[in-house]
């Protein structure tokens, strides 16, 4: 791509480097920041510099913070001895947009699989076995995906803290809403009739 | 009765778009060599397993130039229309439909439209290693019990991951012995499993070989096969305990399931390095021939057979027995190859059946 202007240019190359934008994509965010006031977008710029330097990772549960501990873990209101351990911060996002979890998180910043080189040592495991320890965790709430590694690390982490009184529990596998039976696979759908509810239980939680 | 009756080849191997419809329940192939027999066979098998009988990648199955390929079958299964497409896309990505269904998962598939290939090059699976074995036990198996591939793809999966674990252990000198403890215990709920479904199987499949030799043969020369598992003697947690101090030593796992195989002797002594070469082409029939009545039996309906030149593997009078017990007496879609169009053809009116002839 030609470019009149070397300036122009290394702000194209900057913005392609992005996650799913391409050159021409790049040329037509610069474009658009071209037409706007000087002092927006220093403004623009300033926002995306602070967010970089100032964000932090919450000490406690590793979930993105403004602070040294995040909102969530400061929040008082939420049940401080329960633990929902999730894979990334995307997880608690979407945990947290069902308004259905009042505990708090742990970030394990990945998955054990040594196939793609990733060991134990690589996550967030030895803070959060200390953290069940010191915090006298009542109960670890595995949200984790389904699948083999996903086993492999809450085997591992239920080996870990198995010394400790904490109840171990993992979210439940089974029909999706407005999903349909016939549709379903044959091992979800087995697990949903293994794992049954009581009706009671089902219609109090909406 | 399965059968096929259209089928449609995009940039599949040599054809770049080419279709056939096939009337009769018996169809005979001819061309020259490279006219594309074994292709159009093996689009029927793609079609059957979404893959190819012979290990190629799918890149390999594009015809040469192109990019992207194609496969669209009409079939009848229990006197009910079907249709099967398969689409490589430009960038590798595989589809499969059945009915104009998408499956999410391949595995799926496998099993609803069973299929036997027999190819001139199977002579592996009595004279080469144990993998060729295994491999057609697996793809057998995986028809004909629903949640076997599951489990053989995740114990391959674990598997992997160990051998990973083992190998970073040794660049590192230092093993993380509770994670390789998980890992075993996941390893072993699945090859346990797995070794109870081959164990019943073999007892019933290897009588059937053997008995399935005889009557190919006409004779009976003591062929004896047996099943041979590490899991005779221990189970598999007991093999990866005895094991470890070799495994991580070797950086990978040597006890197992994946270490099976089918023990073929004769009169005692080692089959493959005594028998003759018309042995060893009975041997190979008897195993597929056995490999078609299980999948026949256990389905309720008659699997499609796929005979890639196997007029130059047996005399006239033992061709014409097989032909026989295939086309005659079962009563299932058989799809035949050969060089020679007039040989086929007297074949054929030889076994007074209704055939029909592809001439490439």
């Amino acid at each position: 791509m030609q470019l009149p202007s070397s300036l122009l240019e290394s702000a194209v190359n900057e913005f392609s480097k992005l996650p799913g934008i391409g050159k021409k994509t790049a040329l037509r965010l610069v474009l658009h920041l071209l037409k706007q006031e000087v002092g927006e977008v220093q403004q623009f710029g300033d926002i995306i510099t602070r967010m970089r330097r100032d964000i932090q990772f919450c000490q406690r549960c590793f979930n993105i913070s403004d602070a040294k501990i995040c909102s969530i873990c400061a929040n008082r209101l939420r049940n401080q001895r329960q633990i929902c351990v999730v894979e990334n911060i995307r997880d608690v996002i979407a945990l947290e947009t069902t308004q259905q979890f009042s505990g708090t998180y742990h970030v394990l910043g990945g998955i054990i699989s040594p196939l793609d080189g990733i060991g134990p040592d690589q996550l967030n495991i030895e803070s959060l076995v200390h953290r069940i320890g010191e915090e006298q965790t009542e109960e670890l709430i595995f949200a984790l995906n389904p699948n083999i590694q996903g086993d492999t690390t809450i085997y591992y982490i239920q080996k870990k803290i198995k010394h400790l009184p904490c109840k171990v529990t993992t979210i439940a596998r089974g029909i999706a809403f407005g999903g349909e039976l016939e549709y379903a696979d044959e091992l979800t759908l087995g697990r949903s009739l293994a794992n049954r509810l009581p009706v009671d239980s089902y219609i109090s939680n909406r | 009765m399965f059968g096929f009756r259209h089928i449609v080849l995009t940039q599949f191997r040599n054809y770049l778009y080419q279709s056939f419809s096939f009337t009769e329940r018996i169809v005979g192939i001819s061309g020259e060599n490279g006219s594309g027999k074994t292709n159009l066979l093996d689009a029927v098998y793609y079609l059957c397993f979404t893959r190819s009988y012979f290990s190629r990648t799918d890149a390999q199955n594009v015809h040469h130039g192109q990019q992207g390929m194609r496969l669209e079958a009409q079939l009848l299964k229990n006197d009910e229309a079907g249709k099967l497409v398969c689409i490589v896309r430009e960038n590798n990505k595989k589809e499969f439909y059945a009915n104009d269904e998408e499956y999410k998962k391949f595995s799926d598939h496998i099993g609803l439209y069973p299929a036997v290939m027999i190819a001139p090059d199977d002579t592996e699976l009595i004279t080469g290693g144990s993998e060729d074995r295994r491999k057609m036990i697996d793809t057998l198996l995986s028809q004909i019990y629903p949640g076997y591939l599951q489990q053989l793809i995740a114990y391959n999966k674990i598997l992997q991951q160990r051998n990973s674990l083992l190998k970073a252990a040794a660049e590192h000198k230092r093993l993380d012995t509770s994670l390789l403890e998980i890992l075993d215990m996941q390893l072993c709920e699945r090859g346990d499993v797995i070794y109870q479904w081959r164990k019943t199987f073999a007892a019933e499949f290897i009588p059937l070989v053997q008995q399935q030799y005889i009557s190919i043969a006409g004779k009976d020369d003591q062929v004896q096969l047996t099943y041979d598992s590490q899991l005779h003697n221990a189970s598999m947690a007991e093999l990866l305990q005895q094991n470890r101090q070799r495994d991580m030593y070797l950086a990978r796992t040597g006890a197992g399931i994946h270490k099976d195989d089918i023990d073929m002797h004769m009169n005692g002594l080692v089959f493959k390095n005594i028998a003759s070469q018309g042995q060893r082409k009975s041997l190979l029939f008897a195993l597929k021939l056995s490999e078609f009545l299980t999948l026949k039996q256990q389905k309720g309906f008659t699997p499609v057979l796929l005979l890639d030149d196997v007029f130059e593997k047996l005399d006239a009078g033992r061709m014409h027995n097989l032909l026989h017990r295939v086309c005659v007496e079962e009563q299932g879609q058989v799809f035949i190859t050969d060089t020679h169009n007039e040989r086929l053809e007297k074949a054929f009116i030889d076994l007074a059946v209704p055939y029909q002839l592809v001439q490439l």
